[in-house]
């Protein structure tokens, strides 16, 4: 097994799958990926063992565990010596109320990945004993896949390394924050000088919405698209690739899940991820589970 | 209920407020900014902006002697440490100007400037997402005196956040500018056209698949090519009926001038008309759309909303809900059970 620095956490949207991934104990990444359906398993991690699993999604409160999901992995992590985090999205007053309950279940020093600010003031009032992680959606940076070149991306430098950044963070604490890879990316995007950093892979996301054109797709037309609409939580069984075949450019290769279009790193992003990682600046990767752009039988 | 418009332009100040606005909102890109930064983000939108900090004091000041006042937008979504110096400088700037708000999109920016104590109320932008109780009640905490709700937000859901929130204003979009995915929560780049332009207008092909692996079954494929054109549909309607206008001027597309009543019994003081890159033209007729309904506010509801939806003499559009930024404010919410071809088109529109 690869010692590595860097923690693996494995992001799982549903907890179904987790009876099969750890029924040996922590499972190794090629495991997941051959478990999971992955395109390919992310270069040099074949044999590096899970740590910790992150269940939930960070993009639609309709996916937010119940509580017997919830149950579930914590028993199931914790019989297979793995952390968990509970994963939340950026939520409605209707979704925070089914929120709480979720966190009465969750042992003190738990971590949150909360992707709302509004999420990490619950937090901080109501269970200050749980470790609150500041999610991706609320990381802002320009991560547009159709970007031709890095000047692009300098149009709108991200302000993540800030003091009031940092001071928010610290004023909500959230010690830990949680990264995409944007387009030409550098290793000194990920260099905090107060939190930890996570980071997501293979995939980062671009823009998400709150209406959803899949979950959409048993809706009558006047019901389509709309905020807080109903779903039959298609997202679970569908996903789209996404291209631009009569433009000639070199987009990262994209696809849409749900409500959300994410983006494939390339080989200069993972690269750059690497050499983050190397001097220690990331000190978790978290791997997409189920929730990625693999179409082939599993 | 106050009306919140756009302005690009030194000249488009005083028929704004003329035509109704009671407040009017602004950006501007100084020269200065962009030799330091190499880049014209002082706030979301590249294009729309003011260029010189004399052309900003003068529309301060032909919109204190009209009566109404301006806002500044400072409402990119991150900015470095380096830029948040720069715009608390600027604010200093037009606070002295007698500048009335800053509209912040960036929750550090928010706390620095609330850490200024400025002669200046803060007003947090809709790209802070504020979706929840708790997110207003920490935006409050950081400063802001009022709170511009995202588009995608219910009705009851903007007014269970501004009963819990007595102690801010609430600000809801009321026509145009309709974004497809969550403002707060997009990281593209509205390209130019010749790349892809903004990524919801761009020509993606979309291949659906099963993610188990199996192939879609004839049904599947159907329901999902129809889904396909039905959110083409919809598209064309989010982005302003092909960015059309009445023969009166009037734009079509995203619109919530029905739910008005609903806005003002959830406590939303403002509504923000959207635009700020568009021409003078659409932005005055925008704002006759709405001073024209919100002057109906007194009389009963239905005589309102009956007034709006027929403003554009279009009722078929309008029944179809692609319009509306609050479906639920439609006959039967998101359960209309009419539209498209089987609405009846008005006869004429009703007279502003």
């Amino acid at each position: 097994m690869t010692a590595i620095a860097t923690a693996i956490a494995l992001g799982l949207v549903e907890s179904r799958s987790l009876d099969l991934l750890l029924a040996g104990g922590a499972p190794e990444v090629a495991a997941c990926a051959d478990a999971l359906g992955w395109p390919e398993v992310p270069p040099g991690l074949g044999d590096a063992a899970i740590d910790r699993v992150h269940l939930g999604s960070e993009f639609c409160e309709t996916l937010l565990p119940g509580a017997g999901q919830l149950r579930h992995a914590l028993d199931r992590c914790g019989a297979a010596g793995l952390g968990l985090a509970l994963v939340t999205p950026i939520l409605s007053d209707a979704g925070l109320a089914r929120l709480s309950p979720l966190l009465a279940l969750l042992p003190a020093a738990a971590e949150v990945v909360a992707n709302d600010w509004g999420t990490l003031r619950l937090l901080r009032r109501t269970r200050p004993d749980l470790i609150a992680v500041a999610g991706r959606l609320l990381c802002k940076m320009i991560k547009d896949p159709r970007l031709p070149s890095p000047e692009w991306a300098r149009l709108y430098p991200h302000g993540l390394h800030s003091a009031p950044f940092s001071a928010l963070l610290e004023r909500l604490g959230a010690g830990r924050v949680e990264m995409d890879v944007p387009p030409f990316a550098e290793p000194r995007d990920f260099r905090f000088p107060t939190v930890k950093v996570s980071v997501h892979a293979p995939y980062g996301f671009s823009v998400k919405g709150r209406s959803c054109r899949i979950g959409s797709l048993a809706q009558p037309s006047p019901a389509k698209f709309t905020a807080g609409q109903d779903c039959r939580r298609e997202c679970l069984i569908y996903g789209s690739g996404l291209s631009r075949p009569d433009t000639g450019a070199a987009d990262l290769p994209g696809f849409q899940r749900g409500n959300t279009q994410f983006y494939r790193h390339s080989a200069p992003m993972r690269a750059t991820v690497a050499e983050a990682m190397a001097a220690g600046w990331v000190d978790r990767l978290v791997l997409s589970g189920d929730w990625h752009e693999n179409r082939r039988p599993h | 209920m106050k009306i919140v418009a756009p302005i690009s332009r030194v000249e488009e100040t005083a028929p704004m407020i003329r035509a109704g606005a009671d407040e009017l909102y602004c950006g501007i890109v100084p020269a200065d900014w962009t030799e330091r930064f190499r880049s014209s983000g002082v706030n979301r939108r590249a294009f729309g902006n003011l260029g010189r900090y004399e052309d900003l004091a003068e529309v301060v000041r032909i919109a204190a002697d009209l009566g109404a006042s301006i806002s500044l937008v400072m409402n990119a979504q991150h900015y470095t440490e380096p830029q948040i110096a720069a715009l608390g400088e600027l604010a200093e700037r037009f606070a002295a100007m007698g500048g009335h708000a800053l509209i912040v999109g960036d929750l550090g920016l928010l706390a620095q400037l609330a850490g200024r104590d400025l002669p200046l109320r803060l007003h947090a932008s809709s790209l802070l997402a504020c979706r929840n109780t708790e997110t207003a009640a920490l935006l409050g905490e950081l400063g802001a005196g009022r709170v511009v709700f995202p588009r995608d937000v219910t009705l009851a859901e903007m007014a269970a956040i501004a009963a819990a929130n007595a102690a801010l204003e609430f600000e809801a979009f009321v026509l145009n500018d309709g974004c497809v995915f969550e403002e707060g929560n997009c990281h593209t780049i509205h390209l130019p056209g010749h790349l892809g332009g903004p990524i919801c207008l761009d020509r993606y092909t979309v291949d659906h698949a099963r993610v188990d692996g199996r192939a879609l079954g004839a049904d599947e494929s159907a329901a999902l090519a129809d889904n396909d054109a039905a959110h083409d549909q919809w598209l064309w309607y989010r982005f302003s009926c092909g960015f059309a206008v009445t023969e009166a001027g009037y734009p079509f597309g995203p619109c919530g001038l029905c739910a008005v009543p609903s806005l003002a019994a959830g406590r939303i003081g403002a509504v923000k008309i959207a635009g700020r890159e568009g021409a003078m033209e659409r932005k005055l007729k925008s704002v006759e759309m709405v001073r024209a309904t919100l002057d109906r506010l007194d009389r009963p509801a239905g005589d309102l909303t009956g007034f709006a939806r027929a403003i554009r003499g279009r009722l078929d559009l309008c029944a179809t809900g692609h319009m509306c930024y609050y479906r639920d404010a439609m006959p039967g919410g998101r359960s209309l059970s009419r539209g498209g071809d089987d609405c009846i088109r008005a006869e004429k529109a009703p007279r502003i």
